[in-house]
């Protein structure tokens, strides 16, 4: 692979099921050494688009590289380049750890003296030295995880794609396993992760990939997707006393529809004040800018109430995927459904 | 209604499969019959409907010993491993309550097999001469006796195992096991004086827990069953050790209903080269093949699919596979030894088609057993995914599964061959028969093989595949017995010897010189047919798998 080119190249990748379109023109980068965090709900086309990059599947039309090497045609080359570990471990009973990677050792000819010494590798790097003897059968899913992530780097592959590496671990388990992608991600190894555990994508991928029905709906950093999404931030007013509460939601409404929008100076903008009595809080989600929104605050205070904190609620990934997943048809930062429950309660 | 019963027969009843199979099931009786039914109206008699009768009660036989089994197999442990036996305990319903209503719907079930039948069996009633209770109501008793005994029996097993094909597999082979090896220690016994009258007679109680000399007796064939002599009657023994071991069977299942099913010690592989000295030196004096020593790599001459399949089978190891094969030789020569020196009847010309059957039956047992999962398996764990993204070629990944079972059956095969030796040395001028009978047993061996792998690829779980291979493939090598055995009525000479051409196990016993298998001409066509089978589901098995591994 030349160092200038993609590690993973995917050009209006179509996948058609008869009438139902898997995926819609899908067109990615990753760069050498990159993480790739993968993010979709299920049936979003995450898994067609990992089959497809493995050779497993073929796209209806558009294509797919791994390190220059067309996924379709040149299947011999990708299993050399790619370590794929699917969602399913794929157990083999009565066989201890050591015998199994052997096995997909010996599968992809690495010569025997090599292959016993890549076993104590790959059994290091994935942190499971002391499962060498194990039976693969007898082993919790954690462990297996770890086994699994060792038979994908048994063959040294320059890319790999793992499927739902922290599914079904407990917390130990997840931290341990980001700690083993960012070691491998350090050996210059290119990773695409697909994850529904969100925050753990979000602290070791370089670049995110959100794919909704098919279709990409954002890529990048984890920043600039931020960006591209936040169209409307959340803040919160926390107040002194719970009688304030409704009279400042009222200031806050009003203050809001009377600045102009961007787009139509005649428009007034929109704005969803949401008062929480009891827990002297009001949330507000809108559109306007910094600038556009920092007088607010001094009319408040002029207008005499006490404001204790005045905070914009920080968004993460799970928001942006929320947004992602739900076409924006919900508003950003909306507030959390436990809250409303409150609010309707003390109401 | 005990809502597992509602649940387990309701189900079953529900899914289009059980219809179209109870549709299959009545055409067949039906058609059996029509086929059978005289167009003269002066040749319906007593005789006729008597040979209609035997044709249509070794068939329901062969039904109930097909269908039957594979539906309690799994019933427990598909609960355990579906975690909804966990459920099921930590409801209000009792062990019992919950044993009563998985095995009412299985029964359930088999009696409605059974019912599929009765517009055939009325057939054969109204054709006159044969009895309602004597034989029709008889035939039908000892069928619900025998469905009774291997629903528990099932229901045991599948509380026992891990996995459901295991729950299948031991299943089939435990009836296999009921049906025809209880009667061979009768077989041999009877007649000598060697042995003490306890033993001989404890032969006889054995053979009673075999249906087949029941079935025999109802069906007028109580001579061939009791080999010419004469006994109290097999079908009043038959029903009260099934009832027995029905109630043991139950007893012993209901204890395992509890917080217990679900204790499962996992070995964590103690590894020998890890342990002290003394201890390493004593498993290097006890073992052979110590299990515990850490293997090498995969040598490169080896197809490493091969060596997974042998490692990762319970009894692919080699300590096992050097077990079966030392049992194997010890049960042959002790076969031959006892066939010797036995009563006059038992020469070396008897015990040639005894050995033939016993090997066919172990290659019937062992061969589904270990070829039906070789797709299925895979594809049933994950592993086929994983398997694809190796560079290993569809043809190396097809050779490696079949080499495993080849050299599994060619090693027990060759460890009941020291029988043969003894019987050349007793009769020299067998020789010739017997390299004959070898080559007939190669392509039993290869189309059992064909069969198993063939039809057990087309499904996507184990223990599907698992049962049908052992219905396909027993079904493959018993329908031309069965068509044997009525070789004088209703089929006659050239139908019979159509049916035995369809596996070399006719051929086989032709050759050795079995009583009843002199007038056919079997070879070398029987080989032909065998050939050109195995090569159509070789066929079969590589057009599946290249299915299973294209990209599409």
């Amino acid at each position: 692979m030349t160092s200038q080119a993609p590690a993973i190249e995917i050009t209006n990748l179509t996948k058609r099921y008869g009438e139902f379109v898997a995926l819609d023109s899908l067109s990615l980068e990753v760069q050498r050494g990159q993480i790739l965090g993968f993010i979709g709900p299920n049936g979003a086309g995450k898994t067609t688009t990992i089959r497809i990059l493995v050779g497993l599947l073929k796209a209806t039309s558009g294509s797919a590289r791994i390190a220059g090497a067309d996924c379709l045609s040149e299947t011999k080359k990708i299993k050399r380049l790619v370590g794929y570990m699917p969602d399913e471990f794929g157990k083999y009973d009565n066989m201890r750890v050591s015998e199994y990677l052997d096995f997909f050792g010996a599968a992809y000819a690495i010569p025997r003296r090599d292959r016993i010494r890549r076993i104590d590798e790959v059994l290091e790097i994935a942190g499971a030295t002391h499962m060498k003897d194990l039976f693969v059968d007898a082993l919790s899913r954690g462990m297996q995880q770890r086994v699994a992530l060792a038979r994908t780097m048994m063959h040294d592959p320059e890319v790999l794609i793992l499927d739902e590496p922290a599914n079904g671990l407990d917390p130990q388990a997840r931290i341990d396993m980001r700690t083993m992608l960012l070691r491998l991600s350090d050996l210059g190894k290119t990773l695409i992760v697909t994850s529904h555990i969100l925050p753990e994508l979000a602290r070791i991928c370089d670049v995110v990939a959100m794919i909704t029905q098919g279709k990409l709906r954002a890529a990048g950093t984890v920043d600039k997707i931020m960006q591209e999404i936040q169209q409307r931030r959340t803040f919160e007013i926390m107040l002194l006393a719970e009688d304030q509460v409704q009279s400042v939601a009222t200031k806050v409404e009003e203050w809001i529809a009377s600045q102009p929008t961007s787009e139509d100076p005649s428009q007034a903008v929109a704005a969803d004040v949401v008062p929480a009595i009891t827990e002297r809080m009001v949330r507000f989600s809108t559109a306007l800018t910094d600038e556009q929104l920092a007088p607010l605050l001094g009319e408040l205070v002029q207008s005499g109430d006490t404001i204790l904190q005045f905070r914009e609620v920080a968004t993460d990934l799970e928001d942006a995927f929320l947004y992602v997943a739900n076409e924006g048809s919900q508003p950003l930062g909306d507030m959390p459904r436990a809250s409303s429950a409150v609010i309707e309660e003390a109401k | 209604m005990n809502p597992v019963i509602r649940r387990e027969f309701i189900g079953i009843l529900r899914s289009p499969k059980t219809f179209g199979m109870l549709l299959i099931l009545t055409a067949l009786f039906s058609a059996t019959v029509i086929l059978q039914w005289p167009a003269d109206s002066s040749s319906v008699s007593g005789s006729k409907s008597l040979e209609v009768f035997r044709i249509f009660g070794y068939g329901l036989l062969a039904g109930v010993v097909f269908l039957v089994p594979a539906f309690p197999a799994t019933s427990i442990v598909n609960e355990k491993n579906g975690k909804t036996l966990a459920l099921l305990l930590n409801s209000p319903l009792s062990g019992p309550a919950i044993y009563l209503g998985k095995i009412s719907g299985v029964l359930l079930f088999s009696l409605l097999v059974l019912l599929c039948s009765l517009p055939a069996s009325a057939a054969c009633f109204a054709m006159g001469g044969i009895s309602l209770f004597e034989e029709l109501g008889l035939l039908y008793l000892v069928l619900f006796f025998m469905i009774l005994q291997y629903s528990t029996l099932a229901m045991l097993i599948s509380s026992h195992v891990q996995t459901s094909d295991a729950g299948v597999r031991l299943t089939y082979t435990a009836v296999f096991c009921f049906l025809l090896v209880t009667l061979i220690p009768a077989a041999f016994l009877r007649g000598t004086t060697f042995f003490p009258p306890a033993l001989l007679s404890g032969a006889e109680w054995l053979r009673c827990l075999s249906p087949l000399p029941a079935i025999m007796e109802i069906l007028g064939d109580g001579d061939v069953g009791s080999s010419g002599l004469q006994q109290a009657s097999t079908i009043t023994r038959f029903l009260a050790l099934t009832f027995f071991t029905s109630l043991i069977f139950s007893g012993l299942t209901l204890t395992r209903l509890n917080y217990r099913i679900f204790d499962r010690s996992k070995s964590k592989g103690t590894i020998t080269n890890d342990r002290e000295l003394s201890k390493r030196l004593i498993r290097r004096l006890l073992y052979i093949v110590d299990p515990q020593r850490r293997k090498t790599g995969i040598p490169w001459f080896l197809n490493p699919v091969m060596v997974k399949e042998f490692r990762c089978r319970k009894f692919g190891r080699s300590q096992w596979l050097l077990r079966l094969i030392a049992a194997c030789s010890i049960v042959s020569m002790l076969l031959t030894f006892l066939a010797t020196t036995s009563a006059e009847s038992w020469g070396v010309t008897t015990i040639g088609p005894l050995l033939v059957l016993m090997q066919v039956i172990l290659v019937v047992v062992l061969t589904p057993s270990l070829a039906s999962g070789l797709i299925s398996g895979e594809r049933d764990s994950g592993g086929w995914e994983i398997l694809r993204m190796t560079p290993l070629s569809t043809f190396r990944v097809v050779t490696g599964k079949l080499l495993s079972v080849v050299w599994t059956l060619l090693l027990v095969l060759m460890a009941t061959l020291p029988g043969y030796v003894m019987t050349v040395l007793i009769k020299p001028d067998l020789s010739f028969q017997i390299q004959m009978v070898l080559v007939c047993l190669f392509w039993i061996t290869l189309q059992a093989l064909a069969i198993s792998a063939a039809v057990g690829s087309l499904f996507r779980y184990t223990a599907v595949s698992t049962a049908v291979t052992y219905v396909t493939v027993i079904a493959c090598f018993l329908t031309p017995m069965l068509v044997w055995l009525a070789r004088e009525a209703p089929f006659g000479h050239g139908t019979v010897e159509t049916a035995l051409l369809l596996t070399p196990v006719g051929a086989a016993l032709n050759v050795i010189g079995a009583s009843g298998f002199e007038n056919y001409q079997l070879l070398p066509a029987a080989w032909w047919v065998s050939g050109i089978m195995s090569a159509a589901m070789f066929a079969l098995l590589s057009l599946q798998v290249w299915r299973l591994n294209r990209a599409v």
